[in-house]
């Protein structure tokens, strides 16, 4: 790891990123999203002819498709569990909104972006300065979210057709299949694409972080760590003159 | 000189397999023991005087192990219009006789042969005859159009459709269908869309199927086979919202009106071809911002690595973190 940051010793070692229950939720969701993208890849290219071998290793067509409603459904419950649960946090008094805490996309994120490239370009020696979720991340929380309203639903709806039939009315029947299927296969590409390159390279390949970032197994970050990557949160926890502050 | 050279593999091949064949225990009757003798051996073609080419040669062991291979050859080619054969002693029932003169253009070979189908199917003669294939042949008189041996296979080594052989077994249905329904001539002609197969072979049912799913519908599960009928005909079971509810249903239980319009071979209408455009649009933007993030980040990463790791660690010990917040 290249942060060898130091931090005055009445400061711990390292503090809470993500509770237990955010930990399940993200497993859940990475393994039911790694199930959906294997089988779903073998359906969205069926007509080549590595796709048939592919689906008789999940079992064959049958097998695979329940496989991967099943994964299909767990990861919408996972999602909706995950908002109730942000609610219920809310609602606890827990989870306060902070710029410096907040998932929320503000203007700074656009400011840091802009920042960033000057950096990689090498117009400017200074990085930004990221709070407790840099744009990356951000980016990275709200394509599930897209994701989950247009590849989720038209999932279900294709799951489901009879179900959810009754939601439209029959002027629709003339596109509103195409357009689910449209939905579903072309954004489930983006999830996988953008999942391989974003998440894959800012959690993974990232020289200070290879092999991985162990966050998602301890949810602990080290104090060094946030110090160098998340500084405005440090500085709102630890910063001179402030006390350890419990919401994270 | 042609008709001498047939004559001459004739007798070569009676010489040849006659003997031990007299012998044998094939399941063909005698008297298609004795056709197949000179026909099982025979190569090349002959043209007949409507005008067809025919193979001279005769597979017995196809024959044989078609459901027909115990018939004899003259219960369907109960006449012959020409040499070199004597014309069978029996007189062709006259329905046969009036069939064979329907489709007398479509079934140029032996027209008699042809109809001698329904003389065992006669059931699903009469059906096909009222299907859009059977009409277009006795009705419009045309030589293209579907009958029994363009979707059943060759009229000598006919099998049942249980049997994967079969091009009308499940395993090769679709691309029967697709001998005539892929063909842009025909389609052009008879005024089908012309992306008939790969609508179906982009939908989810044409994916499962070429997946291997055991219960995925091919062609004649919506559309039915011997007395399928035009889209545009009432009768069809994929005519209108109700035939379609109904046609759904078998499969998928409580199909509405709604959810009929979910396999269709029409081209995407505006609406999901914009919003693909769409999501074609935000997919490469997406990808085009994350891929140079991504390659540039490495890059500064590897920079800054190899060429700026002291510089940074002094420089990040005097800055104060308030400054850009």
């Amino acid at each position: 790891m290249s942060h060898t940051m130091s931090v005055p010793k009445d400061v711990p070692a390292e503090i809470e990123r993500f509770d237990l229950i955010f930990r399940i939720q993200h497993v859940l969701m990475f393994t039911t999203f790694l199930i959906l993208s294997f089988t779903g890849w073998g359906l969205k290219y069926a007509h080549v002819e590595v796709s048939s071998w592919w689906i008789r290793i999940w079992g064959g067509a049958e097998t695979a498709g329940i496989i991967h409603r099943v994964a299909g459904v767990t990861m919408l419950l996972d999602f909706i569990f995950h908002v109730g649960y942000l609610i219920y946090l809310t609602a606890q008094g827990k989870l306060k909104f902070r710029k410096e805490t907040t998932l929320i996309p503000l203007p700074k994120d656009i400011v840091d972006v802009v920042q960033n490239f000057m950096y990689f370009l090498g117009f400017t020696r200074k990085k930004p300065q990221f709070a407790k979720f840099s744009y990356a991340q951000k980016f990275d929380y709200w394509a599930v979210f897209w994701g989950m309203f247009i590849i989720g639903f038209s999932g279900f709806a294709l799951a489901f057709p009879i179900l959810v039939s009754g939601l439209f009315p029959e002027s629709t029947s003339g596109w509103i299949w195409q357009l689910l299927g449209i939905m579903h296969s072309d954004e489930a590409l983006l999830a996988i694409v953008f999942i391989l390159f974003w998440h894959f390279y800012n959690e993974h390949l990232k020289p200070e972080i290879f092999p991985m970032s162990w966050v998602w197994i301890t949810g602990k970050i080290s104090t060094a760590e946030l110090k160098h990557r998340h500084p405005l949160e440090y500085d709102l926890h630890f910063g001179e003159g402030k006390p350890e502050k419990k919401e994270v | 000189m042609k008709k001498t050279r047939r004559l001459a593999t004739a007798l070569t091949a009676f010489a040849l397999i006659a003997l031990p064949g007299m012998t044998g225990s094939g399941t063909a009757s005698a008297n298609a023991t004795s056709c197949l003798l000179c026909h099982n051996a025979m190569s090349g073609k002959a043209t007949t005087a409507s005008g067809a080419e025919i193979e001279l040669r005769i597979n017995s062991n196809l024959f044989q192990a078609s459901v027909h291979g115990s018939m004899a050859c003259t219960e369907c080619h109960q006449a012959f219009t020409e040499n070199p054969h004597t014309a069978p002693d029996q007189a062709v029932a006259d329905d046969l006789k009036k069939l064979s003169s329907t489709i007398a253009k479509k079934a140029k070979v032996d027209p008699v042969a042809y109809s001698a189908c329904s003389t065992c199917h006669s059931d699903v003669y009469q059906s096909v005859m009222t299907s859009v294939h059977g009409k277009n042949i006795a009705e419009k008189g045309a030589a293209d159009g579907a009958l029994c041996l363009d979707c059943h296979g060759g009229p000598h080594g006919i099998v049942k459709s249980t049997d994967e052989n079969s091009p009308v077994n499940r395993k090769h249905v679709v691309a029967t269908c697709a001998n005539c329904h892929a063909d842009e001539k025909l389609a052009a002609k008879y005024g089908h869309e012309a992306n008939i197969m790969e609508s179906y072979n982009e939908s989810f049912h044409g994916k499962k199927y070429t997946l291997g799913h055991t219960k995925a519908p091919t062609c004649v599960n919506c559309h039915g086979y011997h007395d399928i009928k035009s889209k545009s005909d009432p009768a069809s079971p994929v005519f209108g919202t109700i035939n379609k509810t109904k046609t759904c249903g078998n499969c998928h239980k409580g199909a509405n009106a709604t959810f009929v319009g979910a396999i269709t071979h029409k081209p995407a209408g505006p609406i999901p071809h914009y919003a693909e455009l769409g999501l074609i649009v935000l997919t490469m933007g997406t990808i085009a911002f994350t891929i140079a993030h991504v390659l540039l980040e490495a890059y500064s990463d590897i920079r800054d690595v190899v060429f700026r790791k002291k510089e940074e660690e002094e420089e990040t010990k005097n800055e104060s973190y308030n400054e850009c917040a």
